[in-house]
């Protein structure tokens, strides 16, 4: 139970750390002016701005003058003046952020009872951000594009692709320890731990996509229907999956070698059982215990590392959007908070699941029993 | 044979004692001792494989120290006149492949480089020199493109679904003469799925009036049009352009328009013929629809290109007069002689072998500015002398987008890689080795405080890290260094903190506390030097993986990149790491796979040999750690 606030604990230190961080860096709001307009009305009507109207004259010419040399950035760089005629304003619509504090508590409130996390300033112009990555239109209506789900979806069929083979190659290597079989796995698995992810990735796209042509060398648009749909699946499948097969064949092996030579196995063989038996029974059940959060916390990492793969493959994934909103000078925070909430939150919900998964796997450990 | 029945009987004498006189001391070891190092050496030693992975390791790390020194080749100019030569690699360049040339296949070729003999021609832009001819093979090909060596086919001209109607326009004009019986030819090869759709036929026959209807096309076929029979009244010729106008109601109707051409008495070919890619250039000025060419036919080649002789070769150039002194200065073996070829270069001049200028065709009109007067030569250079390579360079792995050697810049790549991983990895282990050594060291609140610290920021996602870094300091070498941080000293820490508690329990520690000693002596005297060194062998391993992500970050576009330069404790690095270079060589995958081939061998060969290295360090100082990874 403690574990669990601890968790939700992290979470929202990292997410408030984030937020704060990352309105403290220099801003980039929309481009046009019309989009400043929608863009900052909304900033003020969630609480992060207050709009002050200037009708004196003497003042509106001082507005006017600091606009005019950029004497505003030193001054207030996140404050938007709007004139109400832009060559000979007699009023100006001043938008100022509020304090840190209260814009922080603000965006709590926001977030927590309605879901809001703001508006995209460059991938989407004033698109609630939560909207471009699910793929939802103004009109409510669904793209079909969620870029959540492709990027879930390619995820867990790497995952499924990925356990039975890994879990395999482990328990091949570890019965045939030391014997040529072992040998050849354990090099398989040297290299796929080594080398990076978008290596053999480029490789995988240049051998199958370019060279030998089988699979497409990019993602399909997502109205091109038909067999493409499935096979463009194949290269970022295998680009995932050869780290996270050769690391769960490594901790398979590991833990299986170990448990194969505890005593209870020898008395399991002893008793009359066979070897294949023994291994079944009562062996892999123990070598359970550390592969379970094994295998969950290296989702997490596919999860992140899928970053990477969805660039090299162009697939408009969450990873890729990401980079979008972190194109250099046109950064787009509100839908970085948004992604990287994503990404934490499902991480230490990994680590929560790893803590739970304990007690289910190996009765012995109890959450929260005492010593 | 029983063992059982052998004899027995033995006599008290039949025995003696065996040190009834000598006095037993202990015996010197025959061995000599072997110290823990030694030991760890011996163990270390006998896993082949690790040998052979460490030698190759430390094969790399000297091929990065000493091959940028030795290059004689530019890896940091650029010079994109080298720009994408072939790998070429001596003596495996006799095999056939890795030898400075490249395979071209389906490019265009130009028709006026078309040879009678052979009947082959080459495509724009390509040297004949360079094209092994026994390899040029020519072919026909169905061509969609408006190009203009996409000849014959028809054009297909249809509405779209909106609309009803949709005009083309001739970008040239008509010229048609009354008194030579001048009349227009429309051949029309096809009219598809024609359901009341017409051709309409418009020209101007005044020059300052409208367009006027002279014709109308409702089927496939060849059709005369004679204007002056229209308009009788015509005194002048007709100079105009003309217009084809398609009503149709659906897109399905197509009209497939093979050629206009006009006639009259001069001749007995068409004054005026467009057809093919002339026809496709009409530009739809009314309505809306799609006009498309069907059905071209253009002439491909396929053949073997030397990249080398291309560029490398005899080369035309302008040079500016300071140039070419600065040249005839350096060279002293350049000796003009006139030109031989008097007739088309009669002020030209040529220059002996072994010079960098070959020939001078002529020089341009002097600009006098003060009293200097400017002028360049227009000459032939020997492009390999110019570049300053006696003979044909070798460029092992190729050159890249700036013409920069790719075998040395690989090596530059992996040193930068391999020293922000060793400067990385210190700052992380230090770190580690201080916030580890008080969190074991002190234990209880001071610890459960720190280890939670260190829970929130393991936990925090490198993506998130990442975004906050670049979006204070953009991206870049302190972004990268920073993120690196973050996420790296969390594991030095741990292994510090194991050890901190093994050892301070320990009766020596006790006795150093009791006899006085400060926290601090205890921590780096006394508890430090014991766990050294299974830190040490932990940390090697963080080398690696920090390889890897700066490599990844830098792929991104987040790490370093090209034209950075930076400077570390006295350390220069290149803005260049392999990950810049995977990340350079990804827009050319599909024609030059080298670029992205020999980096990822490089850096796999590194991670690989690394990790190897990393482990069998560990498996020999920590036996007990064997097998678990």
């Amino acid at each position: 139970m403690i574990r669990t606030i601890w968790i939700f604990i992290i979470i929202s230190i990292i997410l408030s750390l984030n937020f704060i961080l990352l309105k403290l860096a220099p801003e980039f709001p929309p481009v046009t002016e019309e989009q400043k307009g929608i863009y900052y009305a909304r900033q003020v009507a969630d609480g992060y701005m207050t709009l002050r109207v200037v009708e004196d004259p003497d003042e509106v010419d001082e507005i006017q003058y600091k606009v005019a040399n950029n004497l505003t950035l030193g001054e207030c760089p996140k404050c938007y003046y709007r004139p109400d005629d832009p060559t000979n304003p007699q009023k100006y619509w001043v938008y100022e952020p509020v304090a840190l504090s209260t814009q922080y508590f603000r965006w709590v409130g926001n977030v927590v009872t309605e879901w809001n996390w703001g508006l995209s300033t460059r991938v989407a112009v004033n698109t609630p951000v939560f909207d471009v990555l699910i793929g939802r239109n103004a009109d409510g209506t669904f793209s079909g594009s969620s870029r959540i789900r492709t990027t879930m979806t390619l995820n867990l069929i790497a995952l499924a692709f990925y356990i039975p083979i890994g879990f395999t190659l482990g328990i091949i290597a570890a019965l045939n320890k030391n014997s040529w079989i072992d040998n050849a796995i354990s090099f398989f698995v040297m290299v796929f731990i080594s080398v990076p992810s978008f290596v053999v990735m480029t490789m995988l796209v240049m051998i199958f996509g370019f060279q030998l042509g089988w699979f497409p060398n990019q993602w399909p648009a997502n109205d091109l229907g038909g067999a493409i749909q499935y096979t463009a699946l194949v290269i970022p499948v295998l680009g995932l999956s050869f780290g996270a097969i050769a690391g769960l064949t490594r901790t398979t092996r590991a833990e299986l070698t170990e448990v194969l030579t505890s005593e209870f196995v020898l008395l399991a063989r002893t008793k009359g059982l066979t070897r294949r038996q023994a291994v079944i029974r009562h062996a892999m059940r123990n070598s359970m215990v550390p592969l379970v959060p094994g295998i969950i916390f290296s989702f997490v990492g596919l999860l992140s590392g899928s970053v990477i793969i969805e660039r090299i493959y162009s697939i408009p994934g969450m990873g890729r959007i990401y980079l979008r909103a972190m194109t250099q000078g046109q950064y787009d925070y509100n839908l970085v908070l948004a992604i990287t909430a994503f990404y934490t939150i499902i991480g230490l919900f990994a680590v929560l699941l790893v803590d739970l998964s304990y007690g289910i796997v190996d009765p012995r450990i109890r959450m929260g029993a005492r010593r | 044979m029983d063992k059982n029945n052998t004899d027995r009987n033995l006599r008290p004498e039949d025995f003696e004692f065996v040190q009834a006189e000598k006095k037993l001391y202990d015996k010197k070891f025959e061995t000599k001792p072997i110290g823990y190092f030694r030991d760890a050496m011996i163990r270390f030693g006998k896993n082949k494989t690790n040998v052979v992975a460490t030698t190759i390791l430390f094969a790399i790390i000297i091929g990065t120290i000493l091959i940028p020194i030795f290059s004689n080749k530019n890896y940091e100019l650029q010079e994109s006149d080298l720009a994408f030569l072939p790998p070429r690699i001596p003596l495996i360049e006799q095999l056939g492949f890795l030898d400075g040339t490249s395979d071209k296949e389906g490019l265009p070729v130009d028709p006026s480089t078309i040879d009678p003999e052979t009947g082959l021609g080459i495509p724009l832009g390509y040297y004949p020199e360079a094209i092994e001819m026994d390899t040029l093979e020519n072919y026909e090909e169905e061509c969609v493109d408006r190009n203009v060596l996409c000849k014959n086919g028809f054009n297909v001209l249809s509405v779209d679904a909106a609309a009803t109607s949709v005009t083309i326009q001739s970008a040239n004009f008509l010229q048609l003469d009354k008194n030579q019986n001048a009349f227009i030819r429309i051949v029309v090869e096809e009219f598809e799925n024609a359901d009341g759709a017409e051709l309409n036929v418009w020209i101007k026959p005044e020059f300052a009036g409208d367009y006027e209807l002279i014709g109308t096309i409702d089927e496939a076929g060849t059709f005369d049009f004679d204007p002056f029979e229209l308009f009788p009244d015509l005194l002048f010729p007709i100079v105009s352009q003309i217009r084809l106008e398609l009503t149709a109601s659906s897109p399905q109707e197509r009209v497939h328009l093979t050629s206009i051409e006009a006639y009259d008495d001069t001749q007995t070919d068409p004054i005026f013929k467009d057809s093919g890619f002339v026809l496709s250039q009409y530009q739809i000025i009314d309505g809306a629809g799609l006009y498309v060419r069907a059905k071209g036919e253009i002439t491909m080649a396929n053949f073997t290109y030397n990249d080398y002789t291309a560029k490398l070769g005899p080369t035309e150039r302008l040079l500016p007069r300071s140039e070419y002194d600065a040249i005839i200065a350096e060279n002293p073996q350049c000796v003009a002689s006139p030109h031989p070829d008097t007739d088309n270069y009669p002020d030209g001049w040529v220059f002996p072998e072994g010079c960098p200028i070959m020939e001078v065709y002529s020089q341009t009109e002097p600009v006098i500015v003060g009293d200097v007067a400017y002028f360049s030569y227009d000459l032939v250079l020997n492009y390999q002398l110019y570049k300053g390579y006696e003979e044909m360079p070798y460029y092992y792995f190729g050159t890249d987008f700036n013409g920069r050697d790719l075998f040395t810049l690989l090596w530059v790549a992996t040193r930068t890689s391999l020293l922000l991983g060793l400067v990385v990895a210190g700052i992380n282990v230090s770190i580690g080795i201080v916030y580890g050594a008080v969190s074991g060291y002190y234990g209880g609140t001071v610890d459960l405080i720190l280890q939670r610290i260190t829970e929130v920021i393991g936990r925090i996602p490198w993506l998130v890290t990442l975004a906050i870094f670049v979006s204070f300091f953009g991206p870049g070498i302190q972004t990268l260094i920073f993120v690196l941080i973050v996420s790296g000293w969390i594991g030095p820490q741990s292994v510090t903190r194991t050890q901190f508690y093994r050892y301070k329990g320990r009766e020596y520690v006790l006795a150093s506390r009791t006899l006085g000693a400060k926290d601090g002596r205890l921590i780096f005297r006394h508890i430090l030097p014991n766990g050294i060194g299974t830190i040490i062998t932990a940390s090697i391993l963080t080398i690696p993986y920090t390889i890897f992500a700066e490599s990844t970050i830098s792929y991104l576009g987040f790490g370093v990149g090209h034209g950075q330069e930076f400077n570390i404790f006295g350390i220069t690095f290149s803005g260049v790491s392999v990950g810049v270079l995977l990340s350079d060589g990804r827009n050319y995958l599909l024609n030059r796979p080298y670029l992205t081939i020999f980096p990822a061998i490089l850096i796999s060969i590194l991670m690989i040999t690394f990790n190897m290295f990393g482990n069998a360090l560990r498996d020999a100082f920590n036996p007990s750690l064997r097998g678990s990874e």
